[in-house]
């Protein structure tokens, strides 16, 4: 290795080598990596690629040079000769040893040596100069080396900086490019070393490498922050590495680690791990009084480490004006006063002197014993290292306080920097709605197309712009409307859904689903979305709405859950209190079943609807959630507080509508009537009968209770149709039909309600009146019409007399196939507020009275049902209906109406025929007062005329204004004509794919195609829109054909 | 050896500071009794307020460099002009502006960290 020790002496030399060969080889770098000792092997490629190879070969050849030593001296001996050829070139040792590791390519090192006249003379790139002046920079070093050290740095300066005043600047990625490491470079070693001491192992070895000289042939020496237990050496040979770390005391390991050369930049490529604080940057306080704190900054001294900050202040006044004065101060290390603006004036009062002063900038501030306070904000500067400024996320509460007094939303621009800086990748998808915030373009809405690394490109929704705008992201905000349903997928209230019901700038209020309150949220943190969670509805088994044991032995229903506790309404009555419960102050969840006494000593069960009549919450009513200790938790969706949820004493309510656990529910409850087994319990109420049958109460709880329909939850059994015998739970009550799922199909299926006998085990289900109370609310204002409140029993109530007396109202209310009727009226009707006003339930009209008893089981369970499958209800009602009819003084309508003529069409529904005063009826009013659901004909049908035992078909030629009807005989319609009452004649019921016209509804006088059948609904292809629509079969009519 | 090295930092603690321009790694005491040896011209040894200027504590990494010409690590970071010591592979902050005259003035070359 004696040549070593000349290199020094010989560095121009090589390094004008090193330049010549940088350039040859930078290109095909990569290349030679993969493949150097091939080439060097082979040797049989052109001639300039082949001198390089030389070069190269030294450099795989050393690598070697551990295990061969000897080798040295033989090339040595070998290359004399060449030793002079060289000299001519470059008088340089140090190539010497180039050509003397390849001399067993003599031929091919020739051509290089051409080559590398030529190129480096003639052929060198501009870029040359840079980097010979660059490379040549060691020679001041041989020269001045006794001068001082100021003298050489200064020469250097001198030097180069010309040089840079030449090539200003350009610190390009290009020319960093350039620098990449080469085979020729020196390689990177890991060592390992004591962990704690890289720094020191590093500086260690530098002191050596200055006390032992260039004894020590590494080269560098590198210690990372973020790499504990390794320090890296730069140096040629692996030997060198170990020669250097002898004797150091951080260094035992005798394993060194060769970093591939591919991954050398990356060991010096550190992350300047420098804080990028800007002006409105938030951040927190890390350390003292303020630690945690929400700060904002407003100027930043990187040089001194410094960092000003406002904050809200949490300064004692009196402690302060105590310190001032001089007098004792009791130091209390425990209490942090509260933060609070300074209000000057208030200082004054204590005596604290207030100064004014103008900081550097000329702002002024009110300084009080070497405080600097502004608009009540304190500024404080303190070191950079005692803030945090990542992952800063302001809550909303405390961005409210920030925001000085009379300052607009809009300066919140400067606070959304932050609130975008902690944007996650992929924040933006195509066709999400944005508004720009920021820039020219701000307030301009639109829609996602495409999002790059940075840029979002939007689809402008003005006119006159370019198809796609692309927009820097954090110039982008999401955007939402009010009436949107979304989703929070970020922050504290992640997982929660509402609807929007007010936009601030990037500020959403939603109405929450499960609480009904109202959350505000950043615009960034929500997703659009039709799901309706409930957020967070259960940690561990406590669910929303539970009722628990605290620890304490008071007992609460759970109204909200938190990320981390739940809010409990207490169990006192009259005195809401709503307390934060953590998981582990939970005791238990109570699920007794417990029945109390009412105020007039009725059974109160769960779900029962109560009323209450005393203390603060008196006249709000709803379903009984729990009962415990004599307390009800009452779920009133009006209730605005509490997630809806009162608490009140059993003893200060009253049960409303009779006790639901008691089972009289439904239809079949007449005999129950009959029997009064609910009277005993319930003073009766004139109300409650007029009403006309027990399902009002069950009107009343949709009303109340969400979807607490009648007979939804309980198990029923269908006794006529295509679906008699299957038993199935009823999941909608839809007034004169139920939907049922048949537990033996898992299909659900619309049974006439008159079909059905609840007989089977009632019992009421906790789930879906939970579900429809809770997360699905929002829905129920939409979904009340598909329940209409009338129910078959009360449309015997409904008698054709009525029709004269008729509201438009009860029209709507009256037919079930109208959705177009505003569904809130229906709803409202349910609402027992409400009831009396719609003059078809007079409360207490004492008509009506009379066919309770007398009419029970008569005209329901004898129905001939035959061949009414379907439609089979409105004979039942009819027979029901007409019997009490005489009764009815006050319907005009009425008199004419015999109770004979109703017995002699026993199968028709209305009485209408029998009413001649009602011959000024809207005709598109249904005909047949008596079911709601009966078909009122329309021309161009084919009906079935029955005349005096005699059956005939014919078509509906014409509507006659006094409620008959002009009918064409047979099935064309082209026989005899006659006039026909409605309850003569039936409408043919279709089969598949018969032409009808459908009979009631929206589509009402609309053509179509019978595509099938499914139970009792027709699936129909409507003409004129070709939609499919799936109607009740009862208003559909075969079309006579043409 | 062939060049003076600069002086080597005596201690590894927070005293550490590195010079916003060449950045050398000293002590604050090196610095401001002896300057620094890559900028003489910021007179870091007369005037102890430029060593606040012009030095930081916060860097990342430290680099020991034997060899600056003829070592990889000292050219791809740039340092390879320099003479021997300690140095930080990167400063977060820049020169300030007034310093950043001085180097103008003195014709030295002044490369801001890049902020990713």
């Amino acid at each position: 290795m004696s040549h070593r020790g000349m290199d020094d002496d010989d560095d121009e030399y090589e390094e004008e080598e090193e330049q010549v060969a940088d350039f040859d080889e930078e290109p095909e770098e990569e290349e030679e990596d993969d493949d150097r000792r091939g080439r060097g092997g082979s040797g049989g490629r052109g001639g300039r690629k082949r001198r390089r190879s030389g070069f190269i070969d030294d450099d795989a050849e050393e690598v070697d040079e551990d295990e061969d030593d000897d080798d040295d001296e033989d090339f040595d001996g070998r290359g004399g000769a060449r030793r002079r050829q060289y000299k001519k070139v470059s008088a340089s040792n140090f190539f010497d040893e180039e050509a003397v590791v390849d001399s067993d390519e003599e031929e091919e090192e020739e051509e290089g040596e051409d080559d590398f006249i030529v190129e480096g003379g003639a052929d060198l790139p501009e870029e040359d100069d840079g980097r010979r002046m660059r490379n040549s920079r060691m020679l001041p070093h041989h020269q001045e080396d006794h001068e001082d050290l100021e003298a050489v740095a200064r020469s250097i300066q001198e030097r180069y900086g010309r040089r840079l005043a030449e090539y200003d600047e350009e610190t390009t990625d290009v020319e960093q490019q350039a620098l990449l490491p080469s085979v020729r470079d020196p390689k990177l070693w890991m060592v390992k070393c004591a962990i704690g001491r890289e720094r020191e192992t590093a500086v260690c070895l530098m002191q050596k490498y200055i006390d032992r000289g260039s004894e020590l042939q590494i080269r560098s020496v590198i210690a990372l922050d973020h790499l504990k237990n390794y320090i890296y050496v730069e140096a040629d040979k692996e030997a060198h590495v170990r020669e250097a770390c002898k004797n150091l005391r951080n260094i035992f390991g005798q394993k060194i680690t060769l970093v591939p050369i591919r991954e050398m930049t990356d060991v010096l490529s550190v992350e300047s791990k420098a804080i990028d604080l800007a002006r409105d940057t938030w951040v927190r306080m890390k350390i003292g009084t303020y630690k945690g704190d929400l700060a904002k900054v407003v100027d930043v001294d990187n040089v001194r480490q410094r960092v000003t900050v406002k904050l809200i202040p949490r300064i004692d006044l009196q402690a302060l004006a105590n310190k001032l004065e001089g007098r004792e101060v009791v130091k209390k290390k425990a209490f942090v006063p509260p933060p609070r603006f300074m209000n000057v004036d208030e200082a004054r009062e204590l005596h604290i002197r207030v100064e004014h002063r103008r900081d550097a900038y000329g702002e002024r501030f009110d300084a009080i014993g070497g405080m600097m306070f502004k608009d009540g904000f304190l500024y404080k500067t303190v070191s950079i290292k005692s803030i945090s400024a990542q992952n800063i996320k302001p809550t909303f509460d405390e961005l409210e306080k920030f925001r000085k007094p009379g300052e607009s939303g809009d300066g919140d621009v400067a606070s959304l920097s932050t609130l975008f800086a902690n944007r996650k990748k992929g924040h933006f998808m195509k066709g999400d709605a944005v508004i720009v915030v920021k820039g020219d373009l701000k307030n301009l809405k639109g829609k996602v197309e495409k999002v790059d690394e940075d840029n979002v490109h939007i689809r402008p929704e003005m006119e006159g712009l370019p198809k796609t705008i692309a927009v820097n992201e954090k110039e982008l905000c999401k955007y939402f409307e009010p009436g949107n349903h979304v989703k929070v997928v970020s922050g504290a209230q992640e997982g929660a859904t509402g609807m929007v019901v007010k936009v601030e700038q990037h500020v959403l209020i939603l109405i929450s689903d499960t609480t009904k309150e109202h959350i505000r949220v950043f615009a960034d943190d929500v997703v659009e979305s039709s799901e309706v969670t409930t957020g967070v509805t259960r940690i561990g088994d406590y669910e929303l709405r539970d009722l628990v044991l605290l620890d304490n032995m008071s007992f609460g229903v759970i109204i909200r859950v938190e990320s981390e506790a739940f809010q409990v309404l207490k169990g006192i009555p009259d005195r809401p209190e709503a307390v934060l419960v953590k998981l582990r102050e939970i005791k238990c969840k109570i699920e007794k079943k417990i029945s109390v006494q009412d105020r007039f000593k009725n059974t109160v069960s769960s779900k029962d609807v109560v009323r209450i009549i005393d203390g603060p919450c008196k006249g709000k009513q709803g379903p009984v959630e729990h009962i415990y200790r004599g307390i009800l938790f009452i779920f009133d969706r009006h209730h605005l507080e509490h997630a809806g949820f009162i608490c009140a004493k059993a003893q200060s309510c009253v049960v409303v509508g009779g006790s639901r656990s008691n089972g009289d529910r439904n239809g079949n409850a007449y005999s129950r009537f009959a029997s009064l087994r609910n009277s005993s319990c319930i003073p009766p109420s004139p109300r409650r009968f007029s009403r006309g049958g027990p399902n009002d109460s069950g009107g009343r709880h949709r009303g109340r209770g969400g979807r607490g329909d009648g007979l939804a939850g309980t198990t029923v059994k269908v006794r006529q149709g295509p679906y008699k015998g299957y038993r199935g739970r009823v999941i909608e009550d839809k007034g004169s039909s139920v939907r049922v799922e048949l537990e033996s199909q898992m299909k659900v299926v619309t049974v006439d309600r008159n079909h059905i006998s609840d007989n089977v085990a009632v019992t009421p289900h906790r789930d879906t009146s939970r579900y429809g109370m809770g997360s699905e609310t929002p829905m129920h204002p939409s979904r009340t019409p598909l329940h209409p409140y009338m129910t078959p029993m009360r449309d015997p109530g409904a008698t054709p007399i009525h029709d004269g007396m008729r509201t438009p109202m009860r029209d709507r209310a009256w037919n079930p196939y109208t959705p177009m009727s505003p569904p809130r009226d229906n709803w409202e009707d349910g609402n027992p507020g409400s009831w009396g006003t719609s003059p078809q339930y007079q409360p207490g009209s004492p008509p009506s009275r009379p066919y309770e008893a007398p009419t029970p089981g008569a005209g329901w369970a004898n129905t001939p049902s035959g061949n009414y499958s379907e439609a089979g209800t409105p004979r039942d009602n009819s027979a029901y209906a007409n019997a009490p009819s005489p009764y009815l003084p006050s319907t005009p309508g009425g008199q004419p109406m015999t109770p004979s003529s109703a017995s002699y069409l026993p199968g028709t529904p209305g009485g209408q025929p029998m009413t001649p005063g009602t011959g000024g009826m809207d005709m598109m009013s249904p005909v047949l007062g008596g079911d709601h659901e009966g078909p009122w004909f329309m021309p161009d049908i084919l009906v079935n005329v029955h005349r005096a035992g005699d059956e005939s078909i014919g078509v509906i030629r014409e509507v006659l204004p006094d409620g008959s009807y002009k009918i064409g005989l047979g099935s064309s319609g082209n026989g005899e004509t006659i006039t026909a009452l409605p309850n003569e004649m039936e409408a043919v019921v279709p089969r598949k794919s018969d032409k009808i016209k459908i009979m009631g509804g929206a589509l009402r006088g609309a053509t179509g195609k019978l595509i099938g059948v499914d139970g009792t609904d027709g699936i129909v292809k409507v003409d004129d829109t070709l939609d499919v629509k799936i109607l009740d079969l009862v208003i559909l009519a075969k079309l006579a054909q043409p | 050896m062939t060049t003076a090295p600069a002086q080597i930092p005596t201690s590894f603690g927070h005293e550490l500071r590195a010079c916003l321009r060449c950045r050398l790694v000293k002590t604050y005491d090196q610095f401001r009794e002896s300057g620094c040896e890559n900028c003489p011209f910021f007179k870091m040894e007369e005037d102890h307020e430029r060593v606040v200027d012009c030095t930081t504590p916060n860097f990342n990494g430290i680099i020991s460099v034997m060899d600056p010409s003829r070592s990889w690590a000292a050219r791809w970071l740039r340092i390879g002009k320099f003479v021997p010591g300690v140095y930080t592979l990167a400063v977060s902050e820049a020169l300030p502006e007034e310093m950043q005259a001085i180097c103008e003035d003195e014709r030295v070359q002044y490369i801001p960290p890049k902020r990713l």
